[in-house]
């Protein structure tokens, strides 16, 4: 019962953390119908700058977190001005390219700087144990869990009850429509690209202490992002952060019993069988609607 | 070509170091899995993340025979090819039809299981170190090792892979499947099966890479799982981008350039990735042809000749009922599209079918061509029930449609994009190419062949997408809106040529707006009004009406742009 416990707040935390990514991904996706495969590896730049900004601010890594965000969206700012503005009128296909080799430049320039072995971030606030009701869980994972919630929430807030908010998503939902209406479509899309890339650094900052940063753990994340959003329906926000908690759950339950390769074998095995008996997802498409 | 072919050789022959035949033989290496990529990716438009995966797989299977049971390569090199086709038949039997996004995402989980599968299954693969003394190539005795003998038989594997796929790419599959990249729905219309199409071409890509990953482990004579990582699909990726996408000059240019780049910036080490990453960007940005576009800008080939007119077979002689539809319903979401609409067009007939904005018409045109699946009743084409055939097959059963907004291939001429829609009968394109000057020549626009469809005007466009329609001599012929945006002479020319080809036995349903051109040429009348049948009679009677001069001639227009008349 105890371990049970345990597994489940270890496997929401992971979640947490790949519903930031997943995020990232799905806001990106939906205000510009473009899949951006360099997530993972903006993850992965999220966890590196933890590592080297933790000798400079010897605090606790929540105080790195405000200084992640702001780095990292100005990253993706940069990203949309070079691999998607230019290609904005081409088929999809060259916005995956671009971001692909995007992917490629961060992850072996993590690689020169940081050299490949793994690499480990500051905990949010501390290493210690919490008794949750009798039960012991790691502080960390009930950090992230919190972060994680937090930051999910100002973006729901953010969306749903802001002019700014209403902006973006009029962009997402059609583009040309919003530009008639004057919403300044372009910038609504720099901002989305913005807080894409920031939800990717902070998800980088929150997994960069549990589960070590390697340059090459992009390709795997941007993976389970990619299927938590099929999982949730092609294009649903919350249906993207219901995915990666459904996928977290999954591989932490599948590796105590077996291991963590099997359970990644097992989590792209039940992929493929997804796409083969219900690509909508598992709750239905949502492409350009938004819930 | 000839001389870059011949000094290359000269290079290979008296030049180059021991070192630097190996990184031309990695480079044949590269080269051949990036034919494969580029019929798949190039021409295709299919964004597969398995290519890597398949020369990986290529790779462990001559790596686990070779090194394990001392097989030579007329055993191991054909498995290699055989593996991949295998795992790739399934997924691309699975998931082809879905969205590209959605293939690329099972691609890649193809090849992470495949990376996972190299690494824990040691006792089968060596694990993470893999398995060393892999043998050199050998076939019936004869060796060939390192050096000058590997070199040759990379390039010369790569050279009849290169051939066998610039002669596809040429040929009817790379017209083909480029029409299904730019439009997968027009390419349907047009009978082309989009399905075996892609199934076809990512076969092809597979085995490809199953041969690549072959003579890349004879030349490394180790397998590990790092044949099975990003970088190698980076790399092919790369290749066929920055070589020009869909070509195979270009795979041969890319795979030369970026293997050859490594060595000469010697300084960058491990980070060579980091210099992959910038060319295929700025490729992407700011040469999306690659290095053959670049060529072909700079020496820009002759211009081509005609080919001579020829005229495409026709069935027999249709005679009776061509196309029937019996009570057919659809609805999307809570909106009746229709609703219990019934018609019969004879052999030799002009049926016109109008009604107000939001009717239905464009559902019924795309109901027929199988473009939707009705929920009810039946279509029967030719005196066979075809309801809900995909629209391939209705296509080869003799119907043809038009849309409202012409769908042409942009790049292509339009010679080509005429051709295009003889594709699934004809043996060739040279033949196709024939019957569709036949075509255009009989619509009076044979002197636009070889003008790109790109910037036709709406006019021009129209009678090229007539033209198409034309060029497979369909029994019935459905147009959406044919006369819109055409000046009076237009209209009266259109309406000479749809007049000639009912008297020649074709059965037509025309939707139009305009009266004047419509009533005057059609014998029947089907006047839809959400979805309801409202009024079905001749052409005098649609004018006297009162239903239908309320719900669309006379009476105030009521527009509502809700729904189907978008075009499919």
């Amino acid at each position: 019962m105890e371990t049970a416990f345990q597994l489940l707040v270890n496997g929401l935390a992971l979640g947490a953390a790949y519903a930031l990514v997943a995020l990232g991904f799905v806001l990106v996706l939906n205000a510009t119908s473009a899949v951006n495969f360099a997530q993972g590896d903006l993850v992965m730049a999220g966890g590196m700058l933890a590592v080297a900004l933790a000798p400079l601010i010897p605090l606790p890594g929540l105080v790195l977190l405000p200084v992640i965000l702001l780095v990292m969206a100005g990253l993706g700012l940069l990203l949309a001005l070079v691999a998607y503005l230019p290609l904005r009128n081409r088929p999809p296909v060259s916005v995956f390219i671009s971001t692909i080799a995007v992917g490629i430049i961060l992850q072996n320039g993590a690689a020169v700087l940081f050299g490949p072995e793994p690499r480990v971030a500051p905990p949010l606030l501390g290493d210690g144990v919490l008794r949750l009701g009798g039960v012991a869980v790691p502080e960390q994972s009930v950090a992230i869990i919190l972060v994680a919630g937090l930051l999910i929430g100002a973006q729901h807030m953010i969306f749903a009850h802001t002019q700014l908010g209403r902006r973006l998503r009029a962009t997402a939902q059609d583009p040309e429509m919003a530009r008639a209406c004057g919403v300044p479509v372009t910038r609504m899309i720099l901002v989305t690209f913005a807080i894409g890339t920031a939800c990717a650094g902070a998800a980088g900052l929150l997994l960069a202490n549990r589960y070590f940063v390697t340059p090459t753990a992009g390709g795997d994340l941007i993976l389970k992002a990619y299927i938590a959003v099929t999982v949730g329906g092609w294009g649903s926000v919350p249906g993207a952060v219901v995915g990666a908690l459904l996928i977290a759950l999954f591989e932490v339950g599948v590796s105590s019993v077996f291991s963590y390769p099997v359970a990644l074998g097992a989590l792209y095995g039940v992929l493929l069988l997804i796409l083969m008996v219900r690509p909508q997802g598992l709750f239905g498409e949502a492409v350009r609607r938004r819930a | 070509m000839l001389a870059a072919a011949l000094a290359g050789l000269a290079y290979a022959l008296f030049f180059a170091s021991p070192y630097g035949l190996r990184v031309l033989t990695v480079a044949g290496v590269y080269a051949l899995a990036a034919f494969g990529f580029q019929i798949l990716f190039g021409l295709g438009g299919a964004l597969s993340m398995a290519q890597g995966a398949f020369f990986g797989l290529g790779a462990y299977v001559t790596g686990i025979l070779g090194s394990r049971y001392g097989l030579d390569a007329s055993v191991t090199f054909p498995l290699s090819l055989l593996a991949p086709l295998l795992v790739a038949l399934p997924v691309g039997l699975a998931v082809l039809r879905l969205e590209s996004h959605y293939f690329a995402l099972a691609t890649l989980g193809v090849a992470q299981v495949l990376h996972l599968l190299a690494v824990n299954l040691p006792d089968l693969t060596g694990g993470a170190n893999g398995l060393p003394g892999v043998p050199a190539f050998a076939l019936f005795g004869w060796v060939a090792p390192r050096g000058l003998p590997m070199a040759a038989l990379v390039w010369g594997v790569a050279a009849v892979g290169g051939l066998i796929g610039w002669r596809l790419a040429r040929g009817r599959l790379g017209r083909s499947l480029e029409l299904v990249r730019d439009d997968p729905l027009a390419a349907g219309c047009l009978g082309l099966d989009v399905g075996r199409l892609r199934l076809t071409a990512f076969a092809l890509s597979a085995v490809y890479a199953g041969a690549a990953g072959a003579l890349a482990v004879h030349t490394q004579r180790v397998v590990s799982p790092e044949v099975l990582e990003f970088p190698v699909m980076v790399t092919i990726l790369t290749i066929a981008v920055v070589g020009g996408r869909g070509r195979m000059v270009g795979a041969v240019l890319g795979a030369l350039l970026l293997i050859h780049l490594p060595e000469w910036f010697r300084g960058l080490e491990r980070s060579y990735l980091i210099v992959y990453g910038a060319a295929l960007l700025l490729a992407i940005l700011v040469a999306p042809n690659g290095l053959t576009g670049l060529l072909e800008r700079l020496f820009p080939p002759p211009p081509r000749a005609l080919p001579d007119a020829v005229e495409p077979p026709a069935g027999p002689r249709a005679t009776g009922e061509i196309l029937r539809v019996e009570d057919l319903s659809k609805s999307f979401g809570g909106v009746r599209a229709l609703d219990g609409v019934s018609l019969s067009v004879q052999a030799g007939a002009i049926v016109g079918l109008i009604g107000p904005n939001g009717s239905g018409k464009t559902t019924l045109i795309n109901v027929l061509s199988g473009l939707e699946r009705p929920d009810d009743g039946a279509v029967w084409i030719g005196g066979r029930d075809r309801t809900g055939a995909p629209p391939d097959q209705i296509a080869r059963a003799g119907l043809a449609r038009s849309f409202q907004a012409a769908t042409l291939p942009n790049h292509a001429s339009v010679l080509e994009a005429v051709a295009a829609a003889r594709l699934p009968f004809d043996r060739s394109v040279a033949e196709a190419e024939a019957h569709a000057r036949w075509a255009l020549d009989r619509l009076g626009a044979g002197d636009l062949a070889l003008r790109p469809c790109h910037g036709l005007p709406a006019a021009l466009r129209r009678r090229v997408e007539l033209a198409r329609a034309l060029a497979r001599r369909p029994s019935v012929l459905l147009l959406d809106e044919p006369a819109a945006g055409l000046t009076d002479a237009e209209k009266a020319d259109l309406a000479a040529h749809l007049r000639r080809l009912a008297w020649e036995g074709m059965a037509l349903l025309v939707v139009e707006h305009d009266m004047d051109f419509l009533l005057p040429l059609v014998g029947w009348v089907l006047c839809l009004d959400r979805g309801r049948t409202l009024y079905a009679g001749p052409p005098d009677g649609a004018r006297r009406d009162a239903a239908v001069i309320a719900a669309y001639l006379g009476g105030p227009a009521v527009r509502d742009d809700s729904d189907d008349e978008d075009g499919a």
